[in-house]
């Protein structure tokens, strides 16, 4: 048992890591949290973005590009590509797991310089990374679903959401527990720009994140599970149809089960184009 | 007679070139809803300038206002106007139009 705690432990460890891009990147939305934000009927997003999530197990990059497409004004459908590189007490880079989402807008309230709205997302990762030691991927098919709610106006922003993502069975008998991701995200543009201007908007972020207990075939594995906090300042800049997104996320309160390597810092940056 | 001719030739010339000057199109401005960010709003742009004869757009985000200039003989409903802009994410109000001249329609 103490054995499988160990070994438990050393698994959960490496693909804690393995959690990098949950949300996808969609306009305004916020850098680590999720927004109710789709894309116009016909229109193409292209989003190259890099992740880093640093731990005292070493440090993993996501190199991605994200591929978004408006099937309506209010329902969009993409998928997620992303090359991994794990470093640490071992190295390890390749192709990580291939992700498909869609999005779809169910409410929408608008008025003068206002727009409330609110999503559902579903979100579907399958196990198709390079393999390897540490592994690329997380060894399974997962799934998740969100819910957002966004009040966008020409200076505030306000965004919740909650996501629970579903992880499968990977081929060890690793049965990591589920996880739900909580956001409350507040944003502010200080100066308000024409249509042409070049746009700024800041945002502060406070992301929860609580993992169930994980299992190795049957039986409970101690050091995992628990919950997380951060806070996340990030800044959202636009020029017309380009966007860069950026965010650090910092650990602020921490209840984790057993003993657990817990999260130094994560970053994020995103370029997006709307074509 | 060869100056008669000539100055007919002249005249109709000009008075041509006068009408071309004076060729009428359309201004349309409509009020749309939901229109808070820029980067938001460039699905509308992508959409009012696939349709042909439609030039000088512009968007007032403070004001909820949506403007452009159509080639006569183009016409923008609001029917079309209404799923254009809900495609686009937002919400169609309302229009008003008014015809311009070609000068005062490319001069902004």
């Amino acid at each position: 048992m103490k054995l499988m705690s160990v070994h438990g432990f050393k698994i959960i460890g490496r693909f804690a890591l393995t959690v990098l891009m949950v949300s996808p990147a969609l306009a305004h939305d916020p850098v680590f949290g999720l927004g109710p934000h789709v894309l116009f009927k016909g229109g193409v997003e292209i989003a190259p973005q890099v992740l880093s999530e640093e731990s005292q197990d070493g440090r993993e990059t996501e190199a991605g590009v994200e591929l978004t497409y408006g099937l309506t004004g209010d329902w969009a459908a993409g998928i997620e590509l992303a090359y991994v590189d794990k470093s640490g007490n071992s190295d390890n880079s390749g192709f990580g797991d291939i992700r498909l989402f869609t999005k779809y807008r169910f409410w929408r309230r608008d008025s003068l310089g206002v727009q409330q709205s609110a999503s559902l997302l579903a979100k579907v990762k399958f196990d198709t990374n390079a393999g390897g030691v540490p592994p690329l991927g997380s060894g399974s098919t997962d799934g998740m679903f969100g819910l957002a709610y966004g009040y966008e106006s020409r200076k505030w922003y306000r965004w919740a959401s909650a996501r629970y993502r579903i992880n499968g069975e990977n081929s060890r008998g690793l049965q990591r527990g589920n996880k739900l991701f909580i956001d409350l995200v507040g944003g502010i543009r200080l100066k308000p720009t024409a249509y042409d201007e070049p746009d700024t908007v800041w945002m502060l972020e406070l992301n929860g994140e609580y993992s169930e207990r994980s299992g190795m075939k049957g039986v409970s594995v101690p050091n995992s599970g628990g919950t997380e906090w951060f806070i996340s300042p990030g800044v959202f800049w636009t020029l017309r149809n380009f966007a860069v997104k950026a965010g650090v996320q910092i650990p602020v309160a921490s209840d984790l089960n057993g003993v657990q390597l817990e999260t130094d810092y994560r970053a994020r940056l995103v370029l997006e184009w709307h074509l | 007679m060869k100056k008669l001719i000539a100055y007919t030739l002249w005249a109709l010339l000009a008075m041509t070139a006068s009408m071309n000057a004076w060729a009428e199109c359309t201004h349309y401005e409509m009020r749309v809803d939901g229109l808070a960010c820029p980067y938001c709003a460039y699905g509308i742009e992508k959409k009012l300038s696939a349709i042909d004869g439609v030039q000088n757009l512009d968007v007032d985000l403070e004001n909820g206002l949506v403007s452009v200039d159509v080639s006569d003989g183009v016409v923008l409903s609001e029917a079309d106007m209404r799923q254009l802009f809900n495609d686009a994410g937002f919400t169609y109000r309302s229009m008003n139009t008014r015809a311009v001249n070609h000068d005062e329609a490319t001069v902004q």
